[in-house]
């Protein structure tokens, strides 16, 4: 335990030493630079440059990568493999793989404890989530969740995990410290990815009822249901709204945070996927699957405003502007 | 004329599915694309007219029957049965309808394997001008329809891209035999 506590703390000292060293500190600087994009049915990464909007790199990773999520540093990208049943880390700096660890039957969903570093991999054939530690490259634990988990989602203080349990219908609670699931909140049908807002709600995008499960954590309930556009695949947020990625609607659904009214549908690029707001709430980016995209939605004119060509099939299941 | 783009790189897949049979071929299900195109000597508002019409795919030959909701078309509302000659069947919504764009597509949500073996697939159908004649594009995203690990062979991924490239090839050559023959 006083382990365990002191790798916390270490983390924490250097999240805070490196979000130091990340901090602009010219107002206005943009604050993802960069964008890394699983191209799953190219076998590789794509590094897109935000900036430009081009792809300045593309790194061979084995194995359909789909999921997606970024150390708190930023320094390590992981990526889940589903048919190489693996967890692989890119050191995102040098466009290069640094270790890759088997984690078991299809891991998909994938997110980064913000606290402790801990990497969790949703095994959607084996109904559990896998708790790997980046600094021993080694699983350090297993929890059994309900059926088919895709996405998952860490809340803002390492302490709860979420995973979007696809066929229980399910999102699935659990505490980050013990690795216990301590509950289950039944949501719309066929959850597939699961969010957390600013103010602590979760949002799981349902892919067969066509809207996204609003959930109050403390009282582990659905507060309110939301219709979007068909087959949702994920939720980001950006200035006090909700981007929901339509896959068979080639849109993305815009609603505000508050009222939860609709404000606008978005035409994207053909199967939009993953979606990620950059952290000054400026812009969004949506990777389309079916045009081999990154495609960027300027929040204040709700439009798109930039495209990247990437590699066949992107995804972007997670967290994914670095 | 016909042209068809595999994204599934299939001899490894037969490769893999010869060589390991003793081995769990465990496959994250991962969603496969498949586009057909093909170019038919008539104007584009010709071919628009036949499959624009979500009523009646009889113009595909493997289909016998299409019985959608009347009424006006509803983008995800608007569904209809597709009865293949086999006698099996599936229902897909109408998901896309701009005329202007002469694009029209469609999701399968009940699907059954004696049709195709899929799951979730998705078609676009587009007709676009070339100086007068058509260039039809059928864009399929699908799933092999066996969603769990180790498919049995009829349901796998490669099972799965070898039906639906026969159905999209089979459905824009009758296309193109019915309006390049009927001049």
């Amino acid at each position: 335990m006083r382990l365990v506590h002191a790798r916390v703390l270490g983390c924490l000292v250097a999240s805070a030493y490196f979000a130091a060293a990340w901090m602009p500190s010219v107002a206005g600087a943009e604050d993802a630079r960069e964008a890394f994009v699983t191209n799953q049915l190219a076998d590789s990464v794509s590094v897109v440059d935000l900036a430009s909007m081009k792809q300045v790199a593309a790194i061979p990773v084995s194995g359909r990568p789909a999921g997606i999520a970024l150390s708190p540093d930023r320094r390590t990208a992981y990526v889940t493999a589903p048919e190489g049943k693996e967890l692989i880390a890119i050191d995102a700096a040098q466009r290069r793989i640094a270790w890759r660890q088997t984690v078991g039957e299809g891991p998909l969903g994938i997110a980064v404890n913000p606290r402790t570093g801990l990497v969790y991999v949703a095994n959607w054939y084996a109904d559990e989530i896998v708790a790997v530690d980046p600094e021993t490259q080694s699983i350090v634990g297993r929890v059994k969740v309900g059926r088919a988990p895709s996405g998952i989602a860490v809340t803002a203080d390492g302490a709860t995990i979420l995973s979007a349990d696809r066929e229980s219908d399910a999102i699935s609670i659990i505490d980050a410290s013990t690795l216990q699931r301590v509950g289950e909140i039944k949501v719309g049908t066929h959850p597939f990815g699961v969010s957390i807002a600013p103010d602590g709600r979760a949002f799981a995008a349902n892919v067969v009822s066509n809207d996204v499960s609003i959930i109050d954590l403390g009282a582990r309930s659905v507060v309110a249901t939301v219709k979007v556009g068909a087959r949702p695949y994920g939720v980001a947020f950006a200035a006090g709204k909700a981007f929901v990625t339509n896959q068979a609607a080639r849109s993305v659904s815009v609603f505000d945070l508050a009222e939860l009214k609709p404000l606008a549908t978005i035409p994207v690029g053909d199967y939009p996927e993953g979606i990620e707001a950059t952290e000054d709430g400026k812009a969004v980016y949506v990777a389309c699957w079916s045009d081999n995209e990154l495609v960027r939605i300027n929040v204040d004119t709700l439009a798109v405003d930039g495209k990247a060509a990437v590699g066949d099939g992107p995804r972007a299941f997670g967290a994914f502007l670095r | 004329m016909i042209h068809t783009r595999h994204f599934l790189n299939r001899i490894v897949a037969v490769l893999l599915i010869a060589l390991l049979p003793a081995l769990a071929f465990a496959h994250g299900p991962s969603r496969k694309k498949e586009i057909t195109t093909i170019e038919i000597n008539v104007p584009p508002e010709k071919v628009w007219e036949i499959v624009g019409n979500y009523r009646d795919m009889s113009w595909h030959p493997a289909i016998a029957k299409t019985e959608a909701d009347p009424g006006e078309y509803k983008k995800e509302v608007t569904k209809r049965k597709l009865t293949f000659k086999n006698g099996a069947a599936f229902t897909d919504t109408l998901t896309r309808y701009e005329p202007e764009a002469r694009t029209i597509a469609f999701l399968t949500n009940d699907e059954d394997p004696k049709t195709l073996p899929v799951e979730g697939y998705s078609s676009t159908i587009s007709v676009a001008d070339e100086s007068g004649k058509s260039k039809v594009e059928w864009k399929g995203a699908f799933y092999r329809g066996y969603m769990n690990n180790d498919p049995p062979p009829e349901l796998s991924d490669a099972a799965a891209v070898k039906a639906v490239a026969a159905f999209q090839k089979e459905g824009l050559e009758a296309l193109k035999a019915k309006l390049e023959g009927g001049k």
